[in-house]
């Protein structure tokens, strides 16, 4: 069991560290916003913590196509 | 609750562990159909009793010690950050960047190394029963950790995950036991794809109520921000098919 946690850590912060790394700091400023920003803010934190976050998984997998059209190209080679 | 709402609220945690238990019953079905049914059937009921302790113990005691709105704001990062890697994956797998979980490969598999450490049909079949204890303990605690966070909600949430693994459990395992091969035919990388985005939104919704924010009707903006995450990633796969040449499918770890 401790086994099969510890690859599922492993696999999120180290295989997955960039994507894990970012939706913690976009949950930091959410949190950030709807301490500070007052109850107007604390209504719409939802909101911009999907745009972050989709904004996020996109990103992330165009650098990974980015990476794998690279990785094709060398192998054509 | 009425059985309707029940069934609605239990979906997610339905689809979610059926993707665990079509993993474990695949890895049981190959140590059974190989080395005999006793040693796995044996290994598999102490598995489940293991976890039943585990649910009981630390799932029952989190859910009623901690809280509501700080387990909401765990659970929903710890979601966001489970729910953005299958996705992620299963995007991969959609535009042909990983290669797509093959159940009936991991069957044979299983069955070769099974048969390769052979059998003495008077002892007790350890193996047998080791292999199938690890495989339902490992599928169980992810759908022990499912339970648990699609539950945090408290009361009739963690009563309607509950229910919806239970269900997943008794199908999956009935439709192994009347096939008696690996679950080739369930679409895993589509569940894998809509159970990442149903988790990333849950993971959303759930964060966002932890910091006080009220979503318009409730519950009902779930559906929508599940659609949204599935819109998305739908968007990732497309511009990820356009990126790579024509049939180029490699198996590209680690990017």
């Amino acid at each position: 069991m401790f086994k099969g946690i510890w690859s599922t850590l492993v696999g999120l912060l180290i295989e997955d560290g960039q994507l894990a790394i970012g939706a913690l700091i976009a949950l930091a400023i959410t949190w950030a916003v709807a301490n500070a920003g007052g109850d107007s803010a604390r209504q719409v934190v939802g909101w911009a913590l999907l745009v972050m976050v989709l904004l996020l998984v996109v990103a992330n997998l165009y650098r990974a196509g980015l990476v794998a059209r690279t990785r094709v190209s060398s192998a054509r080679r | 609750m009425d059985p309707v709402t029940l069934a609605i609220h239990a979906t997610p945690a339905f689809v979610a562990s059926a993707v665990e238990f079509v993993e474990a019953t695949t890895i049981v079905l190959a140590v059974g159909v190989t080395r005999g049914w006793r040693a796995p059937l044996l290994g598999t009921a102490a598995a489940t009793a293991a976890l039943a302790v585990i649910i009981a113990t630390l799932g029952v005691a989190i859910v009623t010690v901690v809280p509501e709105l700080l387990l909401k704001g765990i659970v929903g990062s710890l979601l966001l950050l489970f729910g953005l890697r299958w996705l992620r994956k299963a995007v991969l797998r959609f535009a042909g960047i990983v290669a797509i979980h093959d159940e009936e490969l991991i069957y044979l598999r299983e069955l070769a190394e099974l048969r390769a450490q052979g059998l003495h049909r008077k002892e007790f079949d350890w193996i047998g029963f080791l292999v199938a204890f690890k495989a339902v303990l490992l599928e169980g605690t992810e759908v022990a950790f499912i339970v648990i966070a699609f539950g945090a909600a408290g009361g009739t949430a963690f009563t309607a995950a509950t229910v919806g693994a239970i269900a997943a459990g008794v199908f999956v395992i009935a439709l192994g036991a009347a096939l008696r091969q690996p679950l080739t035919m369930v679409p895993e990388n589509w569940l894998k794809f809509g159970v990442g985005a149903m988790l990333c939104s849950f993971g959303v919704f759930w964060f966002a109520e932890a910091l006080g924010m009220q979503w318009p009707g409730d519950a009902l903006s779930i559906p929508l921000i599940v659609v949204t995450f599935l819109a998305a990633s739908w968007l990732a796969v497309r511009i990820l098919k356009t990126l790579l040449p024509e049939g180029a499918q490699i198996e590209a770890r680690n990017v």
